[in-house]
């Protein structure tokens, strides 16, 4: 069955051509035009992946992200006609896990959306990193026998991370192993879901022990759990 | 103690007008002083001259007049009137010595009376000296007497007598000035107390009159400050007509008409900002489904008829061209709002040089273009926002390839202490110096009718220009026509640090040789 996407834009024009491309791609959209539709078609359908533009009458796009975060860690791609860093650094913060900034390319958008819906590789295992288990096959991260709910991305980041713990992974090598891209260089992503990510599983944000930052270089794995 | 003396304006003032007063004050203390010693002495001079005429006229008229028959009846005579001249009491008190004149024939009965406690040191020999040589005129010298064991001032007075059958003699009154004395001392004491009240008095008024001017012209001073600082609603107290009020007015509607300014550059600023923000949303929504709907008809121009097929692609290209230039012009509108955060971070600068050259490939294969490339062997570090930075190179090495004329390009990467710097040089065309000063001018183009292939938007070279701005660096342009172009841009290891000189030569070694 075709994965389902739904298209959050106030704009018919470009709301229809986001999903004929979609649609030529085999992917199955459905459509809102304003925040509160948009919660209500999430919570109705429970689609594979959000599009969701941020600029919105009523309830803008930061809020709706805030929202599904707050139910589900489903991914949610925002499109950006503004590109702002303050916007897109508030979109990144609200839980979105990638952005793309209009005018885009349909084999952008499509490549964005193919990354962020390819499942993870069975071969991935079962890892441990400090008192945390994580399990790629639930995407269920475990600190005994209590859950912590992480999305599949901030998953994947930290799975990554813990698979070669003694690497320094820097901000280009994350964008391509966990948000697939290729050339672009874009750090923000990166810092705010590792910021994300810290004040889901650290005891202290300010003094993380699991997600290290290397100055200069970028990330790695926590090794001293004393 | 020193440090708060010289900030504090009253301080200094008082203690200059309390110093130049207590110099005057002494000044004058001095003076009054000395003119009432003087006017004291000369006064009892007078007395004491007038005393000392009619005693002597006395014992002269007294041995005249009395008929003297022996020795013994003169020593009575003499022994009689002398000491009666003594005055041992009272301001007017007096002391009195008969002194033979030495080189006479002696007596054996004359002896000489002298007053009891008379001391002979108040008879200078210089005086008496004087006294013989005068004849009849009154000499005299002023002394210094024990008097109760205290030294006080006094006036030795001498004049000659002749006593028949005696021979020369001196007559000497010894008058005290201690009562003088006293009443000088007196009126000096009360000099003193009223100089030092004076002082008082002085540096209490002068303080007061001190404060009422600067205590408004430190608050003036401070306001000042803290108009500086940015606290714009800072504001003085008016109060009165006084030079002072008129101070604080006319710092108040300065203080206003800047607020005014200012509020109103922002306001002009957040529009700017607003207006920027918002048609960059409205302009880009359409923009993004008519990309979107080019590129789904472009795909499929093989199905289409010629013409169409023709149309596709131009709409394809043309669409391209107008998202650049809305980009551009979206870029430097932000910049104008001062809209622009740099995202900086530590990056290795060889790296964007790398990723730069990339991504120009393409076009230097097409325009068949060599780019040789000088990285050094060690990381160049800095800290800068990479997406800007790499977007500035990609347009300095797009420019060039644009204008090699097929000779290489040449990229250099180079570092000193406190700077990194990057060199992209062509041996093209190059360009004369008019052209040369406006090439950072928006939408100016050295060659009206050359058209690029590249599809520039004029506005590349002025955005690298505030991006290099933007990190505190530096960008900079070295051409000669048919020599080539040589663009620098040199930027701070530290964005909190201040270049002081580029690690690479502009023009570079290799074109200066040329």
């Amino acid at each position: 069955m075709a994965q389902k996407i739904l298209v959050v834009d106030d704009d018919d024009a470009l709301r229809e051509m986001v999903g004929l491309v979609l649609a030529s791609s085999g992917y199955h959209p459905v459509y809102a035009a304003d925040g509160f539709t948009a919660t209500e078609m999430f919570r109705e359908i429970n689609p594979d992946l959000v599009l969701l533009d941020i600029m919105l009458p009523g309830q803008d796009g930061i809020e709706v992200c805030k929202q599904i975060r707050s139910i589900a860690g489903t991914p949610i791609i925002m499109l950006t006609a503004k590109g702002e860093t303050e916007d897109v650094v508030k979109g990144l913060e609200a839980g979105a896990d990638d952005y793309i900034v209009k005018p885009h390319q349909g084999a952008e958008l499509l490549a964005r959306v193919k990354a962020r819906l390819r499942p993870f590789g069975s071969e991935a295992t079962t890892v441990a990193i400090g008192d945390l288990q994580l399990d790629p096959r639930t995407f269920e991260v475990k600190r005994g026998n209590s859950q912590l709910s992480l999305t599949p991305l901030e998953f994947k980041l930290l799975h990554t991370l813990a698979t070669k713990p003694q690497q320094v992974f820097t901000r280009e090598m994350l964008l391509d192993q966990v948000w697939g891209y290729q050339y672009k260089v874009d750090t923000r992503l990166v810092n705010v879901h590792v910021q994300r990510l810290r004040s889901k599983i650290e005891d202290d944000a300010e003094n993380p022990k699991y997600v290290m930052t290397v100055r200069g270089h970028g990330y790695r794995a926590g090794s001293d759990f004393s | 103690m020193i440090a708060w003396f010289r900030s504090s304006l009253i301080a200094r003032t008082v203690f200059a007008t309390v110093l130049l007063s207590a110099l005057a004050l002494v000044t004058l203390g001095g003076f009054l002083s000395f003119t009432l010693a003087n006017g004291f002495y000369q006064s009892r001079l007078a007395t004491v001259l007038d005393e000392t005429e009619r005693a002597v006229l006395n014992v002269q008229n007294t041995v005249a007049a009395a008929s003297l028959t022996d020795e013994t009846s003169l020593q009575t005579l003499v022994n009689s009137v002398v000491p009666s001249l003594e005055i041992t009491t009272g301001s007017g008190a007096r002391q009195v010595a008969l002194l033979r004149s030495p080189g006479q024939p002696s007596l054996q009965l004359l002896q000489s009376p002298i007053s009891a406690d008379l001391d002979l040191s108040a008879i200078p020999d210089e005086l008496r000296e004087t006294v013989r040589s005068s004849g009849d005129v009154l000499s005299y010298t002023p002394i210094s007497l024990i008097k109760d064991g205290r030294q006080v001032p006094g006036i030795s007075v001498g004049a000659p007598i002749n006593i028949p059958q005696a021979g020369l003699f001196e007559l000497y009154l010894v008058f005290d000035l201690q009562a003088e004395q006293e009443t000088l001392e007196f009126v000096q004491g009360v000099l003193i107390v009223a100089g030092v009240a004076m002082i008082v008095a002085i540096s209490l008024v002068s303080y007061l009159v001190t404060s009422r001017i600067v205590r408004p012209m430190e608050n003036a001073a401070g306001a000042a400050q803290k108009l500086a600082e940015g606290k714009l609603s800072e504001r003085l107290e008016e109060r009165g007509t006084d030079v002072i009020a008129l101070l604080a007015k006319s710092f108040n509607q300065m203080a206003t008409s800047l607020q005014n300014q200012i509020q109103q550059l922002d306001q002009l600023s957040r529009m700017q900002r607003r207006f920027v923000s918002d048609v960059s949303h409205e302009l880009r929504t359409p923009m993004t489904t008519i990309k979107l709907a080019g590129e789904v008809i472009f795909e499929n121009r093989e199905n289409l008829d010629p013409a169409l097929k023709r149309s596709a692609e131009l709409l394809q290209n043309q669409i391209s061209r107008f998202e650049k230039l809305l980009a551009d012009l979206l870029e430097i509108s932000r910049y104008d709002a001062g809209a622009v955060v740099a995202d900086i971070d530590l990056h290795d600068l060889n790296s964007v040089v790398g990723m730069a050259i990339a991504s120009i490939e393409p076009l230097a294969k097409s325009k068949k273009v060599e780019i040789r490339v000088e990285l050094p062997n060690k990381a160049v570090e800095a800290e800068f926002d990479s997406n800007r930075i790499e977007r500035l190179l990609r347009n300095l090495l797009s420019n060039a390839v644009e204008h090699a004329e097929g000779k290489p390009v040449l990229v250099q990467v180079g570092q000193n202490r406190n700077a990194v710097a990057v060199c992209v040089t062509d041996q093209g065309v190059g360009m004369s110096k008019q052209h040369l000063e406006r090439i950072f001018d928006r939408f100016w183009r050295a060659d009206p009718a050359r058209q690029r292939s590249v599809g520039g938007t004029g506005l590349g070279l002025s955005i690298a220009k505030e991006d290099a701005s933007l990190h505190r660096g530096w960008l900079q342009v070295w051409s000669r026509p048919n020599k080539g172009s040589s663009f620098r841009l040199t930027l701070p290891k530290r964005t909190d640090s201040v270049i002081a000189n580029s690690p690479l030569p502009l023009p570079p070694k290799q074109v200066e040789g040329e």
